[in-house]
């Protein structure tokens, strides 16, 4: 599509002097269809080569292949501006590579192709897409990476709705040991029950009860389950767990207070559990709540300011990482089609939280792992935030990809 | 010589009040005569030019040590996280083609991506700020050359963990790296954004993580064709500096061992906080002991203008050395260490205020030379004798080998990956 767009207007302005071009381009042309990308074990072979000549040129040894799969290499020599290169069908990815920069070794990828238009992408290029064509049976579109992702997102749903349905079932059991007073048990009930919200904390935000404006927190579910005291409304007051906190671990009672506490959270549990169970998700919103969970960790666990009395942020830090080691889960069959490398770099950073966590379980504590008290928040916190950021920053790369999978 | 030096203070100080006085056609006056003064502070008028740039590639050292002092540098090293030798190799590599970039005053890629869900490759706020002059440079520590990526044979003969030195004060979180970058530019927000996306990369690339930092302002060394600037001690700093090609050729880079080593050079970095409330109510003639030089001309003890050799002989009528046994210049002088130089490329840093309520300052002191060994010897003597010594602490350290720089097509460091 874009090409036509292109050579018209040069065609009319140009007038007469065009004709001569366009049959020159048509010789052009006619000797690159003589020529499509040699096939080598079955593939075509493409070179992709990025040079810092001309403000970055993206250029490939042959703009046509045959269908099947095509295998295109591509070689940074000079070209400091571009590090990434797609093979795009309209909006779609098909395949890619990242992480390129002068002097690598060259990397490939290989797609099996219709018959069709395409496009190679290079970001950061003088001309960042060069046309591509494929001769041959039009395939019919597969989508076949979004059909894995979007069953992803249904596996993801059912996952939150269990979660849901189980943070109904532990706010049940807190709400009845509070009424019958019994501490000890009411403290475990609440350390129970909150990994339940924290692992899917960002799906259930913006949610606003029928009747009020977006802006009034009385309405704001999240608000009244889970606002801290760093972050109170005087106007609509406190509720939801972490007064409920405040009650159990600095003051150490229940009073009439915290049962009026429990039943409002009781019912605006349920109230979730009921809205949850019809959400759909596209796949960058899973990447997204993932990012968003761990950005949780970094702002309420690390500090030590979500569980500022029960010291369990720990529990809530493995909560909201397993939440978005979840979505992340459900997108990597995908994932790995789009991008190995990246999914295996994100793979990795997980699998380094989870080792440095180990450290810090303690199946005698109430939440499983050790208080965070303020010695543990001195020593460790530098720690525990840089194995966050290091997991962030990849992390992050995902909702792009996936948004756009063919 | 503090009579001349003086009466200029003097001259000066009288124009600045008469510009105040007698105002406009006064200021005219004070006006005209400011360049010079400015100049006579190390501050060279008009010197700021946002097009400044140097090139990153080439077939000597990296930019950034030769390189005359610019006005800030933001300091930055980093942890491994990785234990795949490609993942290094991608680092290396990325880092090189994002510093080429932000070298020419350059975003490293899209600010605002056209897909509503990408994140920007570029974090944006030195947009339209020029290059500034910018130069990263980027530094190697032991742990690279190590079986894990493959290099333990590669390791430069002479890199290894600085000596515990007298006098360490060494903090372990503001200690050690397996890799540093250095960001010098005379804007500090484009020396700011270099290392901030710079340790994105290192993040996103899964190969390291930061570690410490210094952000440092206004140079505390010359270079060559620079006024002496001074450090927070009110000293001018860099007098006797390497400034000639030969010094650098002789004292700098290597020109031996394997090709990509060569042009390589080591550099020690030491966080050294001053203590500068007790400084200031030091009396001058102490404070110009613990040099060996006048404060205000830089002069040596034993002379009259800032670039005259000190005489470490001269005596006074009492017996006793001009330039006193523990001043800093004469345990530091290379007439009085085997003919030792090194390149000093210090800034002056602040942290702003201690839990003390102390101003938490000091310098940033960044060196280069041939051979970590020279660094200690110095600090082996400063360390131990050094009058200094009352006023300032080494807190942090960090020596790093720094490879020349890169051929146009090839990153840092390619070379000791070639099997
Ligand atoms: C806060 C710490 C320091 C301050 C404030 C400081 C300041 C100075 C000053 C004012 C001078 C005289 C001017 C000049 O020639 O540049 C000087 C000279 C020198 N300093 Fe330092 N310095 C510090 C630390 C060090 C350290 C750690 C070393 C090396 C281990 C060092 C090595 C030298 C050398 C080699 C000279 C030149 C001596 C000569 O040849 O006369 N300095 N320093």
């Amino acid at each position: 599509m874009p090409r036509p767009d292109v050579t018209r207007p040069i065609l009319a302005s140009v007038g007469f002097a065009a004709l001569l071009a366009f049959s020159q381009g048509g010789a052009a042309q006619a000797a690159e269809e003589g020529s499509p990308a040699p096939v080598v074990n079955g593939a075509a072979q493409v070179a992709i080569t990025l040079t810092g000549e001309a403000g970055g040129t993206c250029a490939l040894d042959h703009a046509e292949a045959k269908a099947g799969p095509v295998t295109f290499t591509v070689t940074n020599r000079t070209a400091t501006a571009i590090t990434e290169v797609e093979l795009m069908s309209g909006s779609r990815i098909l395949g890619e590579k990242e992480n390129l920069a002068p002097g690598l070794a060259p990397v490939s990828f290989t797609v099996t192709l219709g018959g069709g238009s395409y496009e190679v992408y290079c970001p950061g290029a003088k001309v960042e897409t060069v046309a591509f064509k494929v001769n041959g049976a039009v395939a019919t579109p597969t989508g076949a990476t979004a059909a894995i992702l979007a069953e992803g997102t249904k596996g993801y749903a059912r996952y939150v709705d269990g979660m849901v349905l189980a943070m109904v079932t532990a706010v049940d059991r807190l709400k009845a040991d509070i009424d019958v007073g019994d501490l000890a048990k009411a403290q475990a009930a609440y350390a129970r029950a909150r990994p339940f919200y924290e692992r899917i904390e960002s799906d259930v935000e913006g949610f606003v009860l029928p009747g009020f404006k977006p802006t009034d927190n009385a309405g704001n579910l999240d608000y009244l389950i889970d606002m801290r005291a760093s972050n109170l409304d005087p106007a609509v007051g406190w509720h939801g767990f972490h007064a409920i906190e405040r009650d159990l671990f600095r003051d150490g009672r229940i009073t009439a207070g915290t049962r009026k506490l429990a039943a409002g959270l009781q019912s605006n549990i349920a109230r979730l559990g009921k809205l949850v169970p019809g959400l759909t998700y596209r796949p960058e919103d899973l990447a997204n709540g993932a990012a968003a969970l761990l950005e949780e960790v970094q702002s309420g666990k690390i500090s030590g300011e979500e569980e500022a009395y029960s010291h369990i942020d720990l529990a809530d830090f493995a909560a909201n990482v397993e939440g978005a080691r979840q979505a992340f889960a459900f997108l990597e069959p995908g994932m790995k089609k789009i991008d190995p490398d990246l999914t295996a770099r994100v793979d990795a950073r997980f699998a380094a939280v989870d080792k440095l966590l180990e450290g810090y379980r303690d199946p005698t504590a109430i939440g499983g792992y050790i208080r965070y008290t303020a010695a543990v928040k001195a020593a460790d916190a530098v720690k525990l935030s840089k194995a966050i950021q290091a997991l962030q920053e990849p992390l992050s790369r995902i909702a792009e990809k996936v948004a756009t999978a063919g | 010589m503090t009579d001349e030096t003086n009466k200029t203070t003097g001259a000066r100080a009288r124009l600045s009040r008469r510009g105040l006085l007698i105002g406009a056609a006064g200021s005219a006056a004070a006006a005209a005569a400011l360049p010079g003064a400015a100049r006579a502070a190390g501050m060279a008028p008009g010197e700021l030019n946002p097009d400044l740039s140097y090139p990153f590639y080439g077939a000597a050292g990296q930019a950034g040590v030769m390189t005359p002092p610019q006005r800030y540098v933001f300091f930055m090293t980093f942890d491994l996280t990785t234990d795949r030798r490609r993942d290094l190799q991608v680092l290396l590599a990325r880092w090189s083609g994002a510093i080429a970039q932000l070298m020419k005053g350059e975003t490293i890629g899209q600010v605002e991506p056209s897909r509503p869900d990408a994140v920007g490759f570029d974090t944006g706020e030195a947009l339209s700020l020029g290059a500034c002059g910018l130069t990263v440079t980027v530094g190697l520590g032991p742990r690279v050359f190590t079986g894990t990526y493959e290099l333990a044979e590669r390791k430069p003969a002479l890199l290894r963990a600085l000596q515990r030195l007298p006098s360490d004060a060494l903090r372990p979180e503001l200690t050690g790296g397996d890799l540093s970058l250095q960001a010098c530019a005379d804007d500090p927000q484009v020396a700011y954004h270099a290392v901030r996306d710079l340790a994105r990369i290192a993040k996103e690339t899964g190969a390291a993580v930061t570690r410490w930092t210094v952000m440092g302002f206004g140079r505390a060394s010359a270079g060559k064709g620079q006024a002496t600037p001074r450090n927070l001690l009110g000293f001018k700093d860099g007098t006797r500096n390497i400034r000639e090609a030969g010094e650098f050729d002789r004292h700098v880079w290597l020109n031996e061992g394997p090709a990509w080593q060569r042009g390589g050079t080591f550099q020690v970095v030491r966080k050294i906080q001053m203590h500068i409330e007790n400084w200031d109510t030091d009396r001058v003639s102490d404070q110009n002991a613990v040099f060996g030089r006048h404060k205000l001309s830089g002069a040596p003890l034993t002379g009259k203008a800032e670039f005259d050799t000190p005489d470490f002989a001269m005596k006074k009528p009492d017996g006793a050395p001009v330039i006193p046994d523990n001043a800093h210049i004469r345990l530091a002088a290379h007439e009085n260490n085997g003919g030792i130089k090194i390149l000093r490329r210090s800034f002056n840093y602040t942290d702003g205020i201690n839990q003390y309520g102390l101003l938490d300052a000091g310098l940033l002191f960044i060196s280069y030379q041939t051979d970590p060994a020279h660094f200690e010897a110095l600090q082996q003597k400063l360390g131990a004798a050094d009058a200094l010594n009352e006023y300032i602490a080494h807190i942090g350290s960090g020596l790093f080998f720094v490879p020349p720089a890169p051929r146009e097509g090839s990153y840092i460091a390619e070379g000791m990956f070639a099997t």
